[in-house]
């Protein structure tokens, strides 16, 4: 034991007294946060509203709730997003949609019989779901009852013909900047750890100092439990500055919870493991550097860091399917993020099993000895 | 400590590295070729030859880093190919691999204390430092330290169990000449200290410095062992005069009597002595032009022997 905690601590020192390290652990992911969180954070202008409208006949809408959305689409204030009048549980719809596009969860209803109603001279309801919290939701809901109200006025010159029935709903509003933050914790667990395995395992076995601990007491599995216990507090400093400065800046809230550790130790044998693997298929240090770099890129991209895998075109998700980051980035998301136990669950389970598989391989592939 | 013939008590036998008629074979290729040597308790032990010789192979076969093909090797009494012994000998043993770099970002004292952690004992890590003269350079990152410098460091990580047995891997190739020196003093300092040495090199004056037994390996084959004196006497050829700066002119100036003398570079002559020949020699060169040239007499080296036994000379690039 006391072997494995002078290789955590040789580790760790080389880690904290290299200004690069530092940088691409720390300074690099808190630089994406505030880069991403500035351009993207606030997002478009105009407040996104899903809407169904269940008044039709036949397949057409009816021509008052027709005019209805006319009059809201013409106002410029909304991306209004439409869900089918034969969606059974828009909400539940509206809060997946909501949540894969960084949209905020907010649906009108314009109910069965809205015209008819109208007509009848009786009043006629819309439902406005939104969460109360949402930072859009007052000036989103005096949009749409002024509109409402005059619409009235214009069709019976009856402005209380029209109510808006606004519904709360309890939602995360989910904006970029949540949705960016456990990817950019992610991405820094796979860089800090394939590169940090290329490193100790290339560069030192280039160095001859795994020959030297070859030829001491130590053996190759305690080398490998110090490289992952040292991944492991790594990746723990690396998840809670993230979250730190997430909030602080932000106001991302996170909820840390037994998904989130577990996802924190599979990236912490992930990670390495692949480094592992490309470590010893390449021997030189450098063009293993190359090999990690050809690596990391093409997955930090497709595996849901930066934007949602739904946005990517169909052959991209099936790749995506194969990253092991894939599973490490959503279990995150619905772990700190989302809530969604069942989800994170899943995920955690994946990531552990890819961890399992790349460290065994990676370690089963080390020469410790000479061949 | 197990009971079995092959793993007798440490220290009971003198003999330190028992080889015998050891092979190393990769596929067809031959890297070490039926070699049989002994090292004993207290001895510097100069492993000689060219890159690519076997010494390494050899060296690495040693300290269980690899396992031999054929024959057999045992260190401190332990068989090398066995694996409850090889555990054995790694606790004893200190070693220095070949371009060895401690970990960059570690002090000096961080990096004798990480090697030393993985030994059950360890000795103290500033009696070390002193030992390889580095109290200066105690709390330094090792890459900021000059490469003899670092070298010494390596020495030191290879003696912080306090081993029975160092094995150093050509622990001077690449320095500058005053660094080898500096390597050279450490190396003396632990002969005197009683430590048994195990040396590879490719220079035979590192060789003929330190060693007292050397053995010469060429193409993993052992040409020749004895004591340094021993290899040039038996080897070595003659003693040689060198009258400097003769030139053309010099060698038609010489006595007669002396035909096998030869013009070598930068015009320098040399003749070879048989023995009790040299206050001849002399006196008749005090008749002649030469009387006023500088004149020196040169023993023949290692590298005479290595000239002599293989038809080649050893030099840095291999050969």
């Amino acid at each position: 034991m006391s072997r494995i905690i002078t290789i955590i601590v040789g580790h760790f020192k080389s880690w904290y007294r290299s200004k690069s390290n530092i940088f691409w652990t720390i300074a690099f992911p808190l630089l994406l946060i505030v880069l991403f969180g500035a351009i993207f954070g606030n997002g478009s202008t105009k407040f996104d509203l899903y809407l169904q409208n269940q008044d039709l006949t036949g397949n057409v809408p009816t021509p008052l709730s027709q005019g209805y959305v006319n009059v809201l689409n013409q106002t410029g204030a909304f991306n209004l997003h439409i869900v089918a009048a034969e969606q059974p549980d828009p909400l539940t719809y509206v809060k997946n949609d909501a949540r894969d596009h960084n949209r905020g969860q907010r649906l009108l209803v314009i109910p069965l019989g809205f015209n008819a109603t109208i007509m009848s001279g009786k009043n006629a309801t819309v439902q406005l779901y939104m969460d109360q919290s949402d930072q859009a939701s007052a000036s989103l809901a005096g949009i749409v009852h002024s509109v409402t109200v005059s619409y009235a006025a214009a069709i019976a010159n009856a402005p209380d013909h029209l109510v808006v029935q606004q519904v709360g709903i309890v939602t995360r509003n989910i904006r970029y900047i949540d949705f960016f933050i456990p990817g950019v914790i992610g991405m820094t667990l796979l860089t800090t750890g394939v590169f940090g395995a290329v490193n100790t395992n290339g560069r030192y076995r280039e160095l001859k100092i795994i020959k030297k601990l070859a030829t001491t007491p130590l053996s190759k599995i305690e080398w490998i439990l110090g490289m992952v216990g040292y991944q492991m507090i790594l990746a723990t400093i690396s998840l809670i500055v993230i979250l730190f400065f997430g909030y602080a800046i932000f106001g991302v809230t996170a909820t840390i919870d037994i998904y989130t550790v577990g996802l924190v130790v599979a990236a912490a044998l992930l990670f390495p493991g692949i480094g592992m693997v490309l470590a010893n298929f390449v021997k030189e240090a450098e063009s293993a550097d190359a090999a990690a770099n050809a690596i990391t890129f093409p997955m930090m991209f497709l595996a849901g860091t930066f934007w949602p895998l739904d946005s990517l075109p169909e052959i991209m998700k099936i790749i995506a399917n194969f990253m092991p980051l894939t599973y490490v980035n959503a279990g995150l998301r619905e772990a700190l993020i989302y809530s969604e136990p069942a989800q994170a669950l899943t995920n955690t389970v994946i990531a552990l099993g890819f961890a399992a598989f790349f460290i065994v391989l990676g370690s089963i592939l080390m020469n410790w000895k000479e061949e | 400590m197990s009971d079995s013939p092959s793993t007798p008590l440490p220290g009971q036998s003198d003999k330190v590295v028992q080889v015998d008629k050891l092979s190393k074979k990769y596929g067809d290729n031959i890297a070490v070729n039926d070699i049989s040597f002994n090292l004993t308790k207290g001895e510097v032990f100069a492993f000689l030859g060219p890159n690519g010789a076997g010494k390494t192979t050899t060296v690495e076969i040693l300290e269980c880093l690899r396992n031999p093909t054929g024959g057999q090797a045992r260190v401190l009494g332990y068989d090398v190919s066995k694996r409850s012994d090889q555990a054995e000998i790694r606790k004893r043993i200190g070693v220095l691999p070949q371009d060895f770099n401690a970990i960059d970002r570690l002090t000096v004292r961080e990096n004798i204390n990480y090697f030393g952690a993985m030994f059950k004992h360890q000795l103290d890590a500033d009696k070390l430092i002193e030992l390889v003269d580095l109290k200066d350079k105690r709390d330094e990152q090792f890459k900021k330290l000059s490469g003899g410098l670092k070298q010494r460091v390596g020495l030191a990580v290879s003696l912080v169990n306090d081993p029975d047995v160092v094995f150093l891997d050509e622990p001077t190739t690449g320095l500058d000449p005053r660094a080898r020196r500096d390597v050279w003093s450490v190396i003396e300092r632990l002969k005197k200290e009683g430590k048994t040495v195990f040396l590879t090199t490719h220079y035979m004056d590192e060789a003929e410095y330190l060693a007292d037994i050397v053995s010469i390996i060429d193409h993993g084959q052992i040409i020749a062992s004895g004591t340094p004196d021993q290899l040039i006497d038996a080897h070595g050829g003659k003693k040689t005069l060198i009258i400097r700066d003769a030139g053309e002119e010099g060698l038609k100036q010489l006595p007669p009597g002396l035909p096998k003398a030869e013009l070598r570079n930068a015009g320098d002559i040399a003749v070879p002595l048989n023995n009790g020949e040299l206050t001849n020699i002399l006196m008749s060169l005090g008749q002649t032009p030469l009387h006023d040239k500088e004149i020196e007499v040169r023993r023949p080296t290692l590298d005479d022997v290595f000239l002599n036994l293989t038809g080649r000379r050893v030099s840095e690039e291999g050969n």
